[in-house]
């Protein structure tokens, strides 16, 4: 599905380069579950982002789905990652002003999705999520966890191939965080979601179907469960 | 996906109520400030164009010049002559009308059955004025109204006062007890736009001197139509050469211009016109104060709206990590910015309604929404609101969709330079222009304080000016002698014009030890001879005219008279003389032979932008046209019921009307007083708006602050170092405001204080207070703030991050 060949990312940091991302190859096939771990800094945000196409190495060759992502245009880049790329994020990001709904409605208004089609995929979403009762509440009106699990519905509503996940439980406590876990291994069974996260927690990286070590921007290990 | 972006604008709206209330109120005062003064303009630009052919219609003007004078004299008022003689000679002209002030020198008593009215705009004019102006004939007809000497036309206020709801027409007016005029046309009101403005319109034969064709003796106010095409500057250089051709100019210089009606009421430099002129640069000045104040109201509307969307970068952000497109978040900011720029548009125009009675009374011109060509005022509306909601829209779609969404999902492009440094300097801006504002209101202020306190020599306060024209002396003297007994009153003396306005062009042609040809234009003024005692006006030499003077004039036959004059210091000046040389010299004052019997301090006897001229005063008891009467100042309201009382049982037809003079005085002023009075109002509203913007930026920049201010706190900062720390930012921005204004300002108000020939000079202290006005309400509008946030709960502040 994607593949990363000599990727690099540094900051200039006085005269120096400073690497966070130093000479990564790595291939991801559609259908993988793939857990990233390693210590603060190590470079799993950066990587994550890289791959999600919301940063940009300063090295190496990109592809996604057989396209050259180094050599896209930035609109053809965000178009491929709309089509294909579904974000979750540590903190939620949910839209304070928007209701579960519309946070959820968000992404297909921007892909133009008619008006009767989004509301069937909002509410097929909300009753998969069990949040039905919730669609009205403002994201301040939900605990952590549902707010989580509105940002994964959210991620998920327009069908992306590849879901990127970034700590998605880093907030939550450990049972809310199984539950998400478990909704991430189904999503990965039985849609096909291909699925890329960073974690802290071991227990969590189980989930995947390989874990990626990073330490210094360099993959240290990687192994296939 | 409209509907979504509506909702969000909404949401959002109602979540920042403070701020939104702030930035829409904000707006909505500039818009109207600048609606309002716009209006005022147009009013003044659009003056006397109804008529249809405002373009081929000229104002004659007469100038001239001695060898003696220094300056070119230029009077709108001309002599009978030239109108219908120019008409016949010149082909190029098509029409012409005569058109006198009836009621310049006092009110005109009009009387029907019993109702009796002074009547102080009262013209009269040739047949051909309703050709050439455009007046809208309620009853009777343009063409032929004015054909008989007994013919008047009366405007439609005018006819329901005299004749309530009967037909005007062919009603008899009697005009000064002397003439019967007939009711031949009704017309709607004049607007107040129009040069020439009256409520009664004669005939101009009803006039003796329709009789005359005199180069001399100026007195009327001539209009030419010119045919379609005409060169208005070569037929005025005809005309010229018409009365110059077989008449050698020893020195003296004469000539006529022609000025186009258009540019009469703003451009002219012409005295003595029907009516005191506007000045074009104060039409500058308000189009200059307009045009600042939209784009500070704009200025502070993009301030408050884009330090807004600093704190939504992450929700920015959030929607491109969605698949938003950079033209799908554009829509969303300018529909947001178009929903507040439409509400804020509402306010204003609202507002505008609302203000627009008080502005007419305040400016005397009927103001509203009439003005305007409606579909022009909805034309710069929608200009207004895309512009607004353009500006306001773009930049922070096109600044804040441009960053990475990674970058402003981990919250720092709030603090991104760049937005800072804009909205920093917007701020200044808006103190630039306020601090500006305060110190030409300080200046302007001092100005017209100034005016209002000069000793001009003339002591003007608590003198009743009483209306006394056509009245032989002899009835003056015993009204003058009745109220003489009268507690309160101090004195009165008769005279032609009033002290602080005098018109009256003469020329001293012979003088003792001068050549032959001497010509020296003055301005003189018949008077009683206790009128220099009277007024307080001072003597530097010889004595003041007394009972021989008096009786030399009275009984003599006028061409016998031998006068006493009285001349200032600048008219012995002007004649070379030390004043106790020019006394007992003899003069000739337009064939008036006399001598010199005293020398006058300078005093001013017209409007202050002016310099003091030679003037003559001098015995002639045939042409009063005004009492003045000095009161003590105690009891004014008994004293002038008594003066009335005595009044009507001297002239019981006659109204009792009177005004002080110092109000006459103040009202020369008018033009300058209004501007000073449109600055003062929009100083408040400039300082008003900047301090908004101020207070919105506070609001934004303390909350993003708040986490270091808990800090702060926590590290063991008090409330005062905090404030500090907060309010220091701000005012460092008013002080800098203050140093680019304080040259500007000077450099404007000093320009603007060389049209008066008495100013005051500009002193250092004015920029100190209006530096110091500016800082401190600064300051007062960031302390709210910043003391709520130094008083907040540190813990509060820091859990919610
Ligand atoms: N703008 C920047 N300039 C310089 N260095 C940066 C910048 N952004 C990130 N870094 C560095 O990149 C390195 C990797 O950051 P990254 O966010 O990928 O770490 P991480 O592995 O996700 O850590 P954590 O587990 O704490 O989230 C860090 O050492 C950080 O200091
Ligand atoms: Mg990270």
């Amino acid at each position: 599905m994607l593949s990363l060949q000599h990727i690099s990312k540094y900051y200039q940091v006085g005269g120096n380069k400073n690497f966070v991302i130093n000479d990564i190859s790595l291939d991801i096939d559609e259908g993988e579950f793939v857990s990233i771990m390693g210590p603060s800094g190590s470079g799993k945000s950066t990587l994550l982002n890289i791959i999600g196409m919301l940063d940009e190495p300063t090295d190496g060759f990109h592809y996604f789905v057989d396209q050259a992502v180094h050599q896209l245009k930035e609109k053809q880049r965000s178009a491929l990652y709309k089509q294909y790329i579904g974000f979750v994020f540590q903190a939620y990001h949910l839209i304070d002003e928007l209701t579960v709904y519309e946070n959820i409605e968000t992404p297909l208004i921007y892909q133009d999705v008619k008006g009767s089609e989004r509301k069937a995929m909002v509410a097929d979403m909300l009753d998969r999520f069990q949040i039905v009762g919730k669609k009205d509440l403002f994201p301040a009106q939900l605990s952590g966890g549902q707010q989580q699990l509105v940002g994964i519905a959210r991620a998920l509503i327009a069908k992306p191939k590849l879901l990127l996940a970034d700590e998605p439980t880093g907030n939550l406590n450990s049972k809310q965080g199984e539950e998400i876990m478990e909704l991430f291994r189904k999503l990965n069974k039985e849609d096909g979601v291909t699925i890329i996260q960073v974690t802290h927690s071991e227990k969590n990286a189980e989930y995947g179907t390989r874990i990626i070590n990073l330490l210094d921007g360099r993959v240290e290990s990687s192994r296939t469960l | 996906m409209i509907r979504n972006y509506l909702k969000t604008a909404w949401r959002n709206l109602l979540q920042n109520k403070t701020t939104s209330l702030i930035s829409m109120v904000g707006l909505a005062v500039g818009i109207c400030c600048f609606l309002l003064l716009t209006t005022y303009l147009i009013n003044e630009l659009r003056y006397d164009r109804f008529n249809v052919n405002a373009d081929r219609i000229s104002r004659l003007t007469f100038s001239y010049k001695s060898a003696d004078d220094n300056e070119a004299k230029t009077a709108a008022i001309t002599p009978t002559a030239p109108v219908p003689v120019f008409k016949k000679v010149f082909s190029d002209i098509e029409d012409g009308v005569r058109i006198v002030n009836y009621s310049n020198m006092r009110a005109a008593v009009v009387q029907f059955g019993d109702k009796v009215f002074k009547e102080k705009k009262m013209l009269a004019a040739d047949e051909s004025f309703f050709k050439i102006f455009t007046f809208k004939f309620i009853q009777g007809n343009a063409a032929s109204s004015l054909s008989n000497s007994s013919s008047i036309v009366i405007t439609a206020s005018t006819a329901k006062k005299y004749f309530g709801d009967d037909n005007p027409m062919g009603k008899i007016l009697k005009v000064d007890q002397k003439n019967n005029m007939m009711v031949t046309g009704v017309i709607e009101d004049v607007p107040e736009y129009s040069q020439i403005k009256f409520d009664l319109m004669a005939s101009y034969a009803m006039m003796p001197r329709s009789l005359t064709r005199a180069w001399d003796s100026s007195n009327d106010y001539s209009y030419i139509l010119l045919k379609p095409g005409a060169d208005r500057v070569a037929v005025a250089k005809q005309m010229t050469n018409y009365i110059t051709k077989d008449r050698p100019q020893s020195g003296n210089k004469m000539w006529f211009s022609l000025e186009p009606l258009t540019k009469v009421h703003l451009y002219t430099t012409a005295t003595y016109g029907l009516e005191p002129s506007g000045n074009i640069k104060y039409v500058y000045i308000l189009g200059f104060v307009a045009v600042i104040l939209l784009i500070l109201a704009c200025v502070n509307f993009l301030n408050l709206v884009t330090a807004r969307s600093a704190e939504r970068a992450k929700e920015i952000g959030v929607r491109k990590v969605m698949g938003a497109m950079r033209g799908q978040l554009f829509s969303q900011f300018i529909i947001e910015a178009g929903i507040i720029t439409l509400f804020s548009i509402a306010i204003g125009v609202a507002l505008l309604a609302g203000l627009f009675p008080s502005f007419s009374t305040f400016t005397g011109q009927a103001l509203g929404f009439q003005t305007w060509n409606l579909s022009w005022l909805l034309m710069a509306l929608v200009a207004l609101f895309m512009l607004v909601t353009l500006l306001a829209g773009t930049y922070p779609s096109l600044y804040l969709s441009a960053f990475k969404p990674i970058v402003t999902l981990k919250g720092s492009a709030s603090s991104q330079a760049g937005g800072v440094m804009l909205r920093k300097s917007l701020v200044v801006f808006q103190f630039v222009v306020s601090v500006f504002f305060i110190i030409s209101t300080i200046i302007a202020g001092n100005q017209l304080h100034y005016i209002q306190s000069l000793n001009t020599g003339i002591n003007r306060e608590q003198v009743l000016v009483l209306d006394i024209g056509g009245m032989p002396y002899t009835k003056i003297e015993s009204f003058k002698t009745e109220i003489s007994q009268q507690t309160g009153v101090l004195g009165s003396t008769a005279s032609y014009d009033s002290p602080v306005n005098v018109g009256g062009g003469y020329s001293i042609n012979t003088a003792e030890g001068k050549n032959s040809d001497y010509n020296l234009f003055v301005t003189a003024i018949p008077v009683e001879k206790s009128f220099t005692k009277t007024l307080g006006i001072k003597l530097v030499a010889g004595s003041d005219l007394d009972i021989g003077d008096e009786q030399q004039v009275q009984d003599t036959a006028s061409a016998k008279r031998r006068y006493s004059f009285i001349l200032n210091e600048t008219a012995v000046a002007a004649m070379g003389w030390k004043p106790e040389q020019a006394i007992g010299k003899k003069i000739g004052l337009n064939g008036r032979m006399g001598t010199i019997k005293a020398v006058a301090k300078d005093f001013n006897f017209a409007s202050l932008h002016e310099k003091i001229t030679p003037i003559v005063m001098f015995p002639e008891y045939d042409w009063f046209g005004k009492l003045l009467i000095k009161t003590s100042g105690k009891n004014t309201a008994n004293t002038v019921a008594a003066i009335q009382a005595k009044w009507h049982k001297f002239y019981p037809n006659a109204p009792f009307e009177y005004h002080f003079l110092d109000q006459e005085f103040d009202a020369m002023y008018k033009t300058d007083q209004r501007t000073g009075g449109i600055l003062t109002a929009f100083t408040v509203v400039t300082i008003f708006i900047s301090c908004l913007g101020l207070f919105g930026l506070a609001v934004f920049s303390t909350r993003q602050r708040i986490k270091e201010i808990g800090i702060r706190k926590v590290l063991g900062a008090g409330v005062v170092s905090i404030v500090g720390l907060i309010s220091f930012d701000f005012i460092k921005l008013v002080l800098i405001a203050i140093l680019i204004s304080s040259p500007i300002a000077w450099y404007a108000m000093n320009s603007w204080l060389q049209d008066f020939a008495f100013r005051i000079d500009i002193q250092w202290w004015v920029f100190v207070i209006a530096g110091g006005t500016a800082a401190l309400i600064a300051f007062l509008t960031v302390s709210y703030q910043s003391i709520k946030a130094a008083l907040s709960n540190p813990v509060k502040s820091l859990r919610s991050e």
